[in-house]
């Protein structure tokens, strides 16, 4: 994350100067407002990094750019149970020392393609600590139903129709080369 | 303060109560209202004005905070009512919250409540189905419950005054067991339920039919629509948060804003029935106690003609606490057999499959209804080795496989490249059940709720007739499935499954002919008190296999009628 990097450098020279040494206030970023959930900073950029990775900024929009990060917190914080939580957030917290153990670098160090590549292999892994595994499944299934929920997903690519009109079902030919709607 | 007294008197007087303003009250306070009856309309519940007091029916999937799915906390404060299909993010606040209203399971039963203006009429799957005589005469002919005091002649123009103010999308299908009612146009079958019904059709002789099922939705403008402020169904399959163009029936939609235009309805929110009054010199009922949900206090009303539209168990529970000197085990309580005879549908078990023909052909759209298929079984005759049988509904849909394979590009290439599949099938049972006298609600005699008021005792179950339905339900479809070439055929039988989420609880207060083995008459009149009225799903002697709403508002707009023409007669 070249980006991330450099806003990292610009940051420290910047705290520096001002003698603040505070990474949020460095970021620029407001803080998640969960209800029950106690999650550090770190761990929500780590999160947001893994969604980036699971679903980027290509000619659309990503997952990071569409919230996805936020949604999976907030489902995590508000739909599942204590067990669910702990499971999930012992999974974020084992993560960076199993990347660190297998490849050497923290995540946040790798370039986009190494990113993706370990997520890849972790997510294949038989060997893998379950919690990570399963912190990685749940992420990757809740970002998937985020961002086809998103306004982005449903207005541009599926689009949803709040008010059909009188009679809008149908019965049609298939056209194989029309695409699938699944909003239709 | 005598004057005080008789003011408030005279001001808590009217010219008839309705008590709930769900389904069947919505009628009774319409058919009042219009005929200039000042009437009271008593409702537990908040006011959930139509359009306004639907919170969530404009919002778009993305603006619901949890994706449609209720919250861990929802879902564990009401086990109850989480348990219901429709307990939803975008539809929950119209479900009563568990602790409002504890109850006590002898056996497990989910009972689901909807206080507020328009009940339940709110949360139905809207479908509407007519009863017949096969229904009407079955307790008779098959030994159980007792006669029904109606046959179908005495319902059927009922049934048509209130479909063409409900507006009703149907097909006419011609069938002695689902008579055809005031259809407006149908959304259609599509082409795999088609092919299943000629299928269905072919196999079975023409004695098993496939059909659109009809359902409450208005298809054509009319002028009786446009009177009531309502439209056409928009097809936007969103009826459980409220419909802002009154597509399909509510009583929020229709009877309520109809009798308030009368000018003569008067309605009472967070108005909890205690009990109906007796006066033991006039042999009659007076009045009703009110407990106000907010601050508790008691307040008395009055009126000559009181309608019991509470739901199935409040009405029951209603009449079991309304005791006096002339009823000391309940209002019209004098056979001991009020709260007895209690029944449901059964709706325990469902069967999926696929069908691979059709496949260049698919849907789009949504349909708010879907297949019907009346009850084949025992018809004519009895024929199996269980009593009654069973009604299902069918629907088919084209399957669309949706893709989540691998991570970064792929994965948001995968999500927007999703396949059709097979068409997926599917049914589920609606099975009649038997009322029994060992199926019963009480009133316990010790712990009530937070007005005072006793708590339910609900004692219901399956019975073995339940459980050799639910044995051929499975055999029948699968042999129907079969015979279609469908295959992955699947029963999905949850026996654990506690009876109440089909939302048709019924009876306790049945209508008979002999006030002995009955409570009601054949005009919904208590026998023993005929200016109590009771129309609600109380009054089902048996339950037949169809949804019940249709003929709640039949059976209501029928004995409102009645209790017009006998104030007239000054008999009231």
């Amino acid at each position: 994350m070249k980006r991330r990097n450099a806003l990292k450098s610009l940051g420290l020279i910047t705290g520096g100067l001002m003698l603040v040494p505070s990474c949020s206030f460095l970021d620029k970023r407001t803080p998640i407002v969960l209800n029950k959930l106690k999650i550090s900073e770190e761990e929500e950029i780590l999160l947001e990094e893994i969604i980036d990775t699971m679903l980027p900024e290509t000619d659309t929009p990503g997952g990071v750019s569409l919230k996805i990060q936020n949604f999976v917190w907030v489902m995590l914080d508000d739909c599942s149970d204590t067990e669910t939580q702990n499971t999930y957030l012992a999974g974020l917290r084992s993560f960076n020392t199993t990347v660190k153990e297998n490849y050497g670098d923290d995540f946040t160090d790798l370039n986009a393609e190494e990113k993706l590549t370990v997520l890849k292999e972790m997510m294949q892994s038989e060997s893998l600590n379950p919690q990570v595994l399963s912190f990685l499944h749940t992420t990757k299934n809740t970002a998937v139903w985020g961002y086809k929920n998103s306004e982005y997903y449903m207005t541009n690519l599926m689009p949803y129709k709040l008010i059909p009109g009188a009679f809008s079902y149908k019965s049609k030919t298939i056209n194989p080369t029309d695409k699938i709607n699944i909003n239709a | 303060m005598p004057n005080f007294n008789i003011d408030s008197t005279k001001n808590n007087t009217f010219d008839a109560i309705v008590i709930g303003s769900g389904m069947s009250g919505g009628w009774a306070a319409k058919e009042f209202t219009e005929k200039g009856l000042k009437t009271l309309v008593l409702e537990r519940g908040r006011d959930v004005t139509h359009i306004k007091d639907y919170p969530t029916t404009n919002k778009m999937p993305w603006e619901l905070k949890h994706a449609n799915k209720t919250t861990f906390d929802a879902q564990k404060e009401n086990p109850i009512a989480a348990r219901c299909y429709n307990f939803m993010e975008d539809s929950q606040h119209f479900f009563t919250k568990d602790k409002e209203q504890p109850y006590i399971q002898e056996k497990p039963f989910d009972w689901i409540r909807g206080y507020q203006t328009g009940g339940k009429s709110l949360l139905w799957a809207r479908q509407t189905q007519r009863i017949s005589d096969y229904d009407f005469e079955g307790p008779a002919r098959d030994g159980f419950a007792v006669d029904w005091p109606i046959r179908y002649k005495d319902l059927a123009p009922w049934y048509s005054y209130v479909e063409k103010f409900v507006g009703i999308s149907g097909e006419y299908d011609g069938l002695d067991i689902l008579p055809d009612g005031e259809f407006l146009k149908s959304m259609g079958l599509n082409p795999t339920e088609e092919y299943f019904k000629k299928v269905v059709a072919k196999k079975y002789n023409n004695q098993r039919h496939v059909i659109y099922g009809r359902c409450a939705h208005i298809t054509e403008n009319k002028e009786i629509f446009m009177k009531q402020g309502r439209a056409m169904c928009q097809t936007r399959d969103l009826c459980r948060r409220g419909c802002p163009f009154g597509g399909y029936f509510s009583s929020n939609a229709s009877t309520i804003p109809w009798a308030q235009k009368t000018g003569n309805l008067t309605m009472k929110h967070n108005a909890v029935v205690h009990s109906i009054i007796y006066d033991d010199k006039q042999e009659k009922a007076t009045g009703v106690v009110v407990i106000d949900a907010n601050t508790k206090e008691t307040t008395e009303y009055f009126a000559p003609v009181i309608f019991l539209n509470a739901s199935a168990f409040n009405s029951n529970m209603i009449l079991l606490n309304s005791k006096s000197n002339r009823f000391p085990n309940g209002l019209g309580n004098d056979n001991g057999l009020l709260g007895k005879y209690i029944a449901f549908h059964n709706y325990r078990v469902s069967m999926s499959a696929e069908y691979d023909g059709n496949l260049d052909i698919t849907t789009e759209g949504r349909r708010p209804t879907s297949g019907y298929i009346p009850r084949f079984r025992n018809v004519e005759k009895q024929e199996t080795n269980f009593l009654r049988g069973y009604a299902a509904g069918f629907g088919a849909y084209r399957q669309v496989i949706q893709h989540a394979d691998g991570l970064g590009e792929e994965l948001k290439q995968s999500l927007i490249s999703p396949e059709y599949g097979n068409w997926r099938v599917g049914s589920h049972m609606m099975g009649e059940t038997i009322p029994k006298e060992e199926s019963t609600l009480s009133l316990d005699t010790e712990k009530t709720d937070q007005y005072g008021i006793p708590l339910l005792r609900i004692n219901l179950d399956y019975d073995d007739n339940d459980e050799k339905m639910i044995t051929d339900y499975v055999e029948q479809f699968t042999e129907m499935f079969e015979a279609a070439g469908f295959t992955n055929i699947k029963a999905h039988d949850v026996p654990d499954k506690a009876p109440g989420l089909d939302i048709h609880e019924m009876g306790g207060v049945r209508m008979g002919k002999d006030p002995k083995t009955s409570l009601l008459n054949k005009w919904n009149q208590l026998h023993a008190c005929k200016n109590v009225y009771v129309t609600d799903g109380a009054c089902m002697t048996s339950t037949a296999t169809q949804n019940p709403s249709l003929t709640y508002m039949a059976l209501t707009a029928r004995a409102c009628d009645h209790a017009i023409k006998e104030s007239k007669k000054g008999v009231a």
